[in-house]
């Protein structure tokens, strides 16, 4: 593999174990996670559950296909999708001025603020960009 | 294939990802969806944190709203509020003092040298689901404190209760 193909490739790999790994997190302690969806205040009780069972199993997905390479545009289009709507619900959750513990299940616990919101800002960067760089990959072969 | 074709090719791909996401999470996370939807998460939440706290914090008192507000109206209590000190600041329990969790490291700190061993004191956090308040009031009892209690209903359930608050700012 060219050495231009294999940096974006790791890129993607690397995205995807950080979302497998959050995902894992979320899938271990769904009760802790439902708590922290219905410190959001945003979703009715029945939809809190549904959110907390599903929403680690996209990551999973997404990022375990990412991790083996397999479906990457469409598992980084999902990504880029939940990170969007991740970055919504933290700016509605700091302009309401809640301060809560933003769930975000990756290796420490934050409270939604700045610094969630810049980390999502980045991921969905990586996402997107991953996402260009492979549709320009596509059009360049045909 | 056209970009736009092969867009809508990945789009289709990642709908039918999300669909597999939500039939997995749904039957492996079964009990927890169908909780939700019969209403009864939080009260399901409610106990598991009770019985949770009973092991992680044993022997560390602790207080309802209306216990707290009574200590409050009595004035014999001292208010610890452990949230970080700019929570503090925007509002906390009129007469309450700072006193986060980090803070209780520093062994020579004012705020904590300055208290008398046998005060009754009453520690709270932001919310009900924070731990802090029981963190410190453990910690405040290890360094000898023999009256301490946590309000476990913390800052939300006061302010919403309409008891005295004050700003620092």
């Amino acid at each position: 593999m060219k050495s231009n193909k294999l940096f974006p490739r790791v890129l993607g790999m690397v995205l995807g174990g950080l979302f497998f790994y959050a995902g894992l997190q979320k899938h271990y302690h769904p009760w802790e996670f439902a708590e922290a969806v219905l410190a959001y205040q945003l979703a009715p009780m029945w939809l809190a559950g549904v959110v907390a069972a599903v929403l680690p199993w996209v990551e999973l997905i997404a990022g375990g296909l990412l991790v083996v390479g397999c479906k990457r545009r469409s598992a980084l289009l999902l990504l880029a999708l939940l990170v969007a709507s991740f970055l919504v619900v933290l700016v509605v959750t700091m302009a309401r001025g809640l301060q809560i513990d933003c769930g975000c299940g990756l290796f420490f616990q934050r409270q939604v603020g700045v610094v969630a919101v810049l980390e999502d800002l980045v991921l969905l960067a990586w996402a997107g960009g991953l996402y260009r760089w492979e549709m320009r990959g596509v059009s360049r072969e045909q | 294939m056209t970009r736009r074709g092969i867009f809508r090719e990945d789009l289709a791909w990642a709908a039918f990802l999300l669909v597999l996401a939500v039939a997995f999470g749904l039957v492996k996370h079964w009990p927890l969806v169908n909780l939700s939807y019969q209403g009864k998460l939080s009260a399901r939440l409610e106990e598991m944190r009770a019985q949770r706290r009973q092991v992680e914090f044993q022997g560390v008192r602790t207080l309802n709203i209306a216990q707290a507000y009574e200590r409050f109206q009595k004035g014999q209590s001292l208010f610890i509020d452990a949230r970080k000190p700019e929570e503090y600041a925007e509002l906390h329990i009129a007469g309450a003092v700072n006193l986060p969790e980090e803070k209780l490291q520093e062994r020579d700190n004012p705020a904590l040298t300055g208290i008398a061993k046998e005060r009754q004191i009453v520690v709270y956090c932001g919310e009900a689901h924070c731990d802090i308040a029981l963190k410190v009031a453990e910690k405040l009892q290890s360094l000898g404190f023999t009256q301490v209690s946590a309000f476990l209903g913390g800052f939300r359930a006061w302010d919403e209760a309409g008891y005295p608050v004050d700003t620092s700012k």
